[in-house]
């Protein structure tokens, strides 16, 4: 039995990667690929928020200037001194790295609305500092002209080759974030999260900790900065503004918060649903705010914690799910 | 040279008591659903906006050609609102006992509606509004002020005071601080504690609108007016200290005052930034708040 679950696991792994890997040939145009790349983006922007959020119980709203953080990174060494995008990669995680970790030192004076209020606040002041610092930052009009990237000889000039950029980005980031769980600083940030006293009288400190998960997102979204600006060639403070965090909380909230899975699902997922219904304009989204009543209100959990709930139930089981090692303490809490 | 300077900083702190008004109203709505339902609510904003709407389609004549005198269509504005309140009430109960961050998403995606459904009954361009009073500043001691910003001022002033002894005196005004501060034993005692909290709602609703139709003649009316004013409003409450009835107005009057301050002395581009930082200050000083917080008793 195990070896034929680990053998279906096997050849789900290989059509899916090769699936994704011949997704820029066969998608139907170059808007789609271009969809699809920004919701790697998301998706890695969403990895952040999921460290500090859902495993460390952070609340975070200010995402946007980490990822701000990286792009103009990126887009001012390109432009100025023509760097390209392996260099600006670590310098862009290495300064939104810092800035939110810099930003977490306010943050752990406070908890629950007040912090959400702090990192709004946060994030607004440096995007004003990115409107009115017109000698640096071109101000509103923005930063134009970042070249797309050249890595080895190999130019990764239009949407199709930029994908494949983006999901080593991605892959990469899945890997890391699954690394960072499976060690003492995941257990440590599950731990704050679940009852900050109890990890405090384990001995666990907590403030490094929640300044590392700051950081942690910092970097992810550092990435995702310096991949936005090499892939649209042009930004501008708007698209930092508070509105685009916000996407990136829903789509982790609809995907399933505490769980990585649930970002690439809510990543990918919910742009390309958006994309899909855009026909309808504002009905759209008028639509989309009902669905995220609905999902608040009846599957708390997300996409992944419903999954979890048909599985529980016995209902299906996944081909990839993990072996269950415990028994279900009986007559304990009932998951539902 | 002197007076000069002084009237300037008068007039400044006049219009920063004005927008401060707007944002404390804003706020009261946040404070007393969040003492009475413990649920902080991130379409206020929206409902800010929904409001304005509901007051000023009236007084533009935008509702079947029926132009109203702008006493009238404040009231209808309030009354409509109020009433949308009670509606929304039965919607975001369940919402309360979630925690936080659900809460949050969820409040934003209601907000998401509201602010499309304007969009589509009412268009996405905006438009101005003329004031019912004379367009030109009456000047006192050299301080030119705009009347209806007096208006502003006057009006929330009297709506704040009436809030105050409404909940001090009144029947149902105590049964709503009673179901604030602990909502097991006031509904053991035979109060509606769920129809409190739709009262309640109403209420909050009602003054948002009110701030609204108040500052539509000096702001620009449109759907996406809500978002600024609903973070501002945000701000003010946590400021003030969350749950706090004086909170809320001294959080929201603060807030203004502070704003126009530093729009005016220290530097136009930088006024939302500073305002932020400030309040980012107090926090650290007074994790609680200006007034301090109210804690609520959630089941």
């Amino acid at each position: 039995m195990k070896n034929q679950s680990s053998i279906i696991k096997w050849i789900v792994l290989g059509v899916g990667a090769i699936v994704v890997l011949a997704f820029p040939l066969v998608a139907p145009n170059r808007y789609v690929v271009h969809i699809v790349n920004m919701c790697g983006i998301w998706v890695l922007m969403s990895m952040g928020l999921n460290l500090c959020m859902g495993y460390c119980g952070q609340i975070n709203l200010g995402l946007g200037a980490f990822w701000a953080m990286g792009a103009y990174a990126a887009a001012l060494l390109n432009t100025r001194f023509g760097m390209p995008i392996w260099v600006n990669m670590p310098l862009g995680m290495v300064l939104a790295g810092v800035v939110a970790a810099l930003i977490a030192l306010p943050m752990l004076k406070v908890k629950s609305h007040y912090l959400a209020l702090v990192t709004i606040g946060l994030a607004e002041t440096i995007n004003i500092i990115l409107v009115n610092e017109t000698w640096l930052t071109e101000g509103p009009l923005g930063i134009s002209g970042i070249q797309m990237p050249n890595l080895f000889g190999i130019a990764f000039d239009g949407d199709e080759r930029y994908f494949y950029l983006v999901l080593i980005c991605v892959v990469l980031g899945y890997l890391v974030a699954r690394q960072i769980l499976s060690h003492r600083i995941g257990r440590s940030f599950i731990a704050i999260r679940d009852d900050d006293a109890a990890a405090r009288a384990m001995g666990v400190n907590v403030p490094k900790f929640q300044i590392m998960s700051n950081a942690i997102a910092g970097v992810y979204c550092g990435v995702a900065g310096v991949l936005y600006a090499h892939m649209t060639t042009y930004i501008s403070p708007d698209i930092f503004e508070f509105k685009n965090a916000l996407f990136v909380l829903t789509a982790t909230l609809i995907g399933g918060m505490g769980s990585l899975v649930g970002s690439l699902v809510g990543g990918y997922g919910m742009p390309l649903v958006q994309e899909w219904l855009r026909a309808f304009r504002n009905w759209q989204l008028v639509g989309f705010g009902i669905a995220i009543m609905l999902v608040v209100l009846f599957m708390p959990g997300g996409v992944v914690g419903l999954g979890q709930k048909i599985e529980q139930a016995g209902g299906i089981r996944w081909p990839w799910a993990r072996k269950q090692t415990e028994e279900k303490p009986k007559g304990g809490p009932n998951v539902s | 040279m002197s007076m000069n300077i002084v009237s300037i900083f008068l007039q400044t702190l006049v219009g920063g008591i004005g927008i401060g008004s707007l944002y404390a109203l804003v706020a009261l709505g946040y404070s007393m659903i969040y003492r009475s339902m413990g649920l902080v609510n991130f379409a206020h904003g929206q409902i800010y906006m929904i409001g304005t709407y509901f007051g000023i389609i009236w007084y533009q004549g935008m509702v079947m050609g029926l132009q109203v005198p702008y006493p009238v269509a404040f009231a209808i504005g309030i009354l409509l609102n109020a009433a949308f309140g009670l509606v929304l009430e039965r919607i975001f109960r369940p919402l309360a006992n979630l925690d936080l961050m659900l809460m949050l998403l969820g409040t934003i995606g209601l907000g998401y509606v509201l602010d499309n459904v304007a969009v589509i009954t009412w268009g996405a361009t905006g438009f101005a509004v003329q004031s019912p009073l004379p367009n030109t500043p009456i000047i006192i001691g050299g301080v030119a002020l705009l009347p209806q910003m007096l208006l502003l001022i006057g009006v929330a002033a009297i709506l704040m005071i009436g809030l105050n002894v409404f909940l001090a005196r009144a029947k149902m005004g105590k049964a709503m601080r009673a179901a604030a501060q602990d909502r097991e034993t006031a509904s053991a005692m035979g109060i509606p504690v769920n129809g409190t909290n739709a009262m309640v709602f109403a209420i909050g609703c009602g003054l948002a609108a009110a701030a609204g139709i108040l500052a539509a003649p000096i702001v620009y009316v449109n759907p996406s007016m809500g978002a600024a004013v609903g973070l501002k409003g945000f701000a003010a409450f946590i400021l003030g200290g969350a749950g706090s009835i004086p909170g809320a107005i001294v959080g929201g009057l603060v807030f203004g005052v502070l704003e126009a301050i530093s729009a005016g002395f220290i530097s136009s581009a930088y006024v939302k930034g500073i305002a932020f930082v400030v309040m980012i200050l107090v926090l650290m000083i007074k994790p609680a708040g200006i007034v301090g917080e109210v804690t609520i008793d959630k089941v």
